[in-house]
């Protein structure tokens, strides 16, 4: 782990989370999901997030995952405050720099596993015939490349959430961000796309954003924090 | 800028949503394509009804009307402009002829009024002929047939107007026409005198001479006592007068034969001369019967143009060249009394040959017995006077533009076209017609209306359904625009879908109305020759001409257009609301916990 550790280190600074709160009206009611959170995330981490449900685990991922922006405070990711950027900057990075992986895996119902990885290179200009052969590629890498035209109704959990994988990883992105990716999953699934997600960051194609309360999961990654009541409760490198 | 692939998989795997949504749609259009349909079919039963009239080709009829009180809102209104008629008392005459001193065509704004009573004065005037005068008729208990002619509310007017109205730019011809109703009048001619005998009597008149004089009485006095035998009263009474005299009495002979002259004779007895007096009886008792039709005078040589032509004659012939005592003969008026062609009518001691049986154009004036102009105008005493222009325009899009021509050139004209007669189409056709119009555009709008709604509504239920999955791609990297776009996309696609059903549909509303769709009946009832003004007279038995007509249901290549086009439309707005809903979707809604 030292290994990984001293590459990270040296790596450029990927995020910088400056005094980042987030507020939300939940009804007449304002909940303050993050009461500032400082954070540096470097290029290649493995960066797992714990703490309970509540915590505020989730909406600091949106913020990370460019889904959404701070209501005060500062995101910057690769230099670029995301707080200020507008919605067609925030498309961009979201198609084509952070890969985003949910708990309920969130694949479109209509569409076959192929297909699901394809629509995330819609917006980009790629031919039909790439977006399909890259969609065959990565859902081969995953350990599909026979499922390609099941619907996910016809998958299994396990099967779903590489689909899901694929799709991120269908615009080469520098980061995965994945809520409760495991979350949903038996133990024998859960390890095996842990793994599969593990192995990506190990190789060195991506940084690892990984919410989760699954202490295996936790267990993989390179540093720890952990949230309660949207604060970094505790911050550990693991050495 | 789609994903199609995305687009197809999406409308066919929520095929129940794709499938109401387009049924919503192809109901509507459907249901609106039927409307049209009915519609469209009522106007061109409309304009089957109206056909005759563009055989014939008269596009434009010019007739001379008793201007209404309030003419103002009538484009045809003869008060438009007053003329030069205004200055003609005669039997409606001098209506827009130059030539029958009018000379000033152009008058104040104040004989507007006088127009409308000179109109009318003239009409009643016309009119009053009828009232026949029986001593012409023959001596008491001769039986009596009579024809009389008379316009009606249609007042003539010379037939030079016929060469102002072919002078106008666009009108192709021109043709005269005298449109009149004939009143029959039969019966035996009533005793119209009676005679009195008076005189005879023996009267005793009573008279009163001037009292004598101072030198009378003296004279009086002086002749009684020479003839001794009366002592006059004493000098001094003259006051007492002449009443103190004996009236009578041989007595007194002396005394009286003493009376000046007048005092001698002053009683008498007269008898009256005996006298007959011829009385006019007022008025006649008369067992005369009267019976109305119309009667219409053609030019023989106008055979393909005109209130009747030469296509209309169904039994007989048109006229020959020796047309003055030929007659046609409506077919209702002739089935109505039996008139047959070749048979020989008495019409006010002339005898007139039924020469054939026509059957007039529904619009139009339709007219009972057709005679030749001519004889019609020496029989009505209405020489060298028509009462209607019938026009041929040149190009059947200037119809309009020709009427305004001919009303300017003619002010007091009334010029109707084919179509403001299309306006006067009466009965379950034109009951409908307007049902269609009103009613079946509001409903249209309706029920168009109801579909979008519609689906609108099952838009946004699956945009609220589909809350994850658009904020999914949101968070996978398509923007607003493209996730609206994608929406939309789908509801064109529902919107095709409901226009190819909603054709079959259409098509199927409109097969259902042509087989089970009532038969209408449209009225027409031309000028009106007989109308009110002139309340001697019923409606004439032919001027109103029914016919029966099969509703339909008529599409037509835009009616298919408008129904597509409405659910596309129908599509495009759904996916308006729908790509709204979803536009103000978060990327972070992705997340959210559906449950």
């Amino acid at each position: 782990m030292n290994e990984t550790t001293a590459k990270t280190e040296g790596a450029a600074l990927l995020y910088e989370l400056h005094g980042v709160e987030r507020r939300y009206l939940k009804g007449a009611a304002e909940v303050m999901a993050l009461r500032g959170i400082d954070l540096d995330i470097r290029a290649g981490e493995l960066l797992s997030i714990e703490g309970p449900s509540g915590s505020g685990k989730s909406t600091l991922l949106q913020l990370l995952g460019a889904l959404d922006t701070p209501t005060a405070g500062t995101v910057h990711f690769e230099g670029q405050d995301l707080s200020r950027a507008g919605e067609k900057t925030l498309t961009e990075i979201r198609s084509e720099r952070i890969g985003f992986i949910f708990q309920q895996f969130n694949l479109i119902p209509t569409l076959s596993a192929a297909d699901n990885v394809a629509i995330a290179m819609a917006p980009r200009h790629v031919s039909k015939s790439t977006q399909r052969e890259r969609a065959a590629d990565l859902l081969s890498r995953v350990g599909l490349g026979e499922r390609l035209d099941h619907l996910p109704s016809r998958l299994s959990g396990g099967e779903q959430q590489r689909v899901a994988i694929a799709r991120a990883l269908a615009n080469h992105p520098e980061v995965i961000v994945a809520d409760e990716p495991t979350g949903n999953l038996d133990t024998k699934n859960a390890a095996g796309v842990m793994d599969l997600l593990v192995g990506l960051q190990s190789a060195g194609d991506v940084t690892l954003i990984i919410a989760t309360h699954d202490p295996e999961v936790a267990r993989h990654a390179s540093r720890q924090i952990r949230m309660r009541d949207g604060r970094i409760a505790k911050h550990a490198t693991v050495a | 800028m789609i994903s199609v692939g995305y687009l197809g998989k999406e409308l066919r795997r929520r095929w129940s949503r794709t499938l109401v949504t387009a049924l919503g749609l192809a109901a509507g259009v459907g249901l609106v394509m039927g409307i049209m349909g009915v519609s469209n079919g009522l106007t061109a039963a409309q304009n089957q009804a109206l056909s005759p009239l563009s055989t014939v080709g008269t596009d434009v009829i010019v007739t001379r009307t008793v201007a209404p009180a309030s003419a103002s809102s009538s484009t045809a209104s003869p008060s438009a402009s007053p003329s030069a008629s205004t200055r003609q008392p005669q039997g409606g005459g001098g209506f827009f002829g130059p030539g029958a001193g009018g000379s000033s065509r152009g008058g104040a704004a104040n004989q507007i009024n006088d127009l409308n009573a000179t109109d009318q004065a003239a009409l009643l005037n016309a009119n009053s002929s009828i009232l026949t005068d029986l001593s012409k008729l023959g001596p008491a208990g001769t039986a009596f047939t009579h024809d009389f002619f008379v316009p009606g509310t249609l007042i003539t007017f010379p037939d030079a107007a016929v060469q102002d109205v072919a002078k106008v730019e666009g009108v192709q011809s021109a043709v005269p026409g005298l449109s009149l109703q004939a009143l029959r009048e039969s019966g035996t001619v009533p005793a119209l005198t009676d005679t009195v005998t008076t005189g005879g009597q023996t009267l005793t008149a009573v008279a009163r001479p001037a009292p004598l004089t101072d030198a009378e009485q003296a004279q009086v006095r002086a002749c009684i006592q020479a003839s001794g035998e009366f002592t006059p009263p004493a000098p001094g009474s003259g006051t007492r007068g002449s009443g103190g005299f004996p009236r009578t009495g041989g007595a007194n002979s002396a005394f009286t034969k003493c009376l000046p002259e007048r005092y001698q004779q002053y009683e008498a007895q007269v008898v009256v001369p005996e006298q007959t007096i011829t009385r006019i009886l007022n008025p006649p008792q008369t067992d005369t019967q009267s019976k109305t039709y119309t009667v219409a005078g053609v030019n023989p040589s106008d055979k393909t143009t005109g209130l009747i032509t030469v296509d209309q004659v169904v039994s007989g012939s048109w006229f020959t060249s020796k047309p003055a005592n030929e007659i046609l003969v409506n077919t209702a008026y002739a089935s109505t009394n039996g008139i047959k062609a070749g048979q020989t009518l008495a019409i006010n001691g002339s005898n007139y040959t039924v020469v054939g049986l026509v059957t007039p154009t529904l619009t139009g004036n339709i007219s009972d017995i057709y005679f030749d102009l001519n004889t019609l105008q020496a029989v009505s005493t209405n020489a060298n006077r028509v009462n209607e222009v019938l026009v041929k325009v040149t190009k059947s899009s200037n119809v309009d533009a020709v009427a305004a021509a001919i009303q300017k050139q003619l002010p007091g004209a009334q010029v109707l076209t084919a179509k403001s007669l299309a306006n006067q189409v009466t009965g379950s056709l034109a009951n409908a017609q307007s049902l269609a119009n009103t009613l079946g555009g509001a409903l249209a709008i309706i029920i168009l209306l109801a579909a979008f709604l519609i689906a609108a509504l099952l838009t946004m239920s699956s945009v609220a359904k589909r809350v994850r999955e658009i904020g999914t791609l949101r968070a996978i990297g398509w923007s607003r625009g493209r996730v609206v776009r994608q929406i939309m996309a789908e509801t064109v696609g529902i919107g095709i879908i409901g226009a190819v059903v909603g054709v079959v549909v259409g098509l199927g509303v409109c097969g259902a109305v042509d087989a089970f769709g009532p038969t209408l009946n449209a009225t027409t009832s031309g000028l009106n020759v007989g109308a009110s003004t002139v309340n001697l007279f019923h409606q004439s038995s032919a001027a109103s001409v029914s016919q029966n007509i099969h509703m339909q249901a008529l599409l037509n290549p835009q009616i298919v257009l408008i129904g597509i086009a409405a659910a596309l439309v129908g599509g495009v707005i759904a996916g308006t609301f729908g790509g709204w809903r979803a536009s103000r979707l978060a990327p972070a809604s992705a997340l959210r916990d559906l449950g």
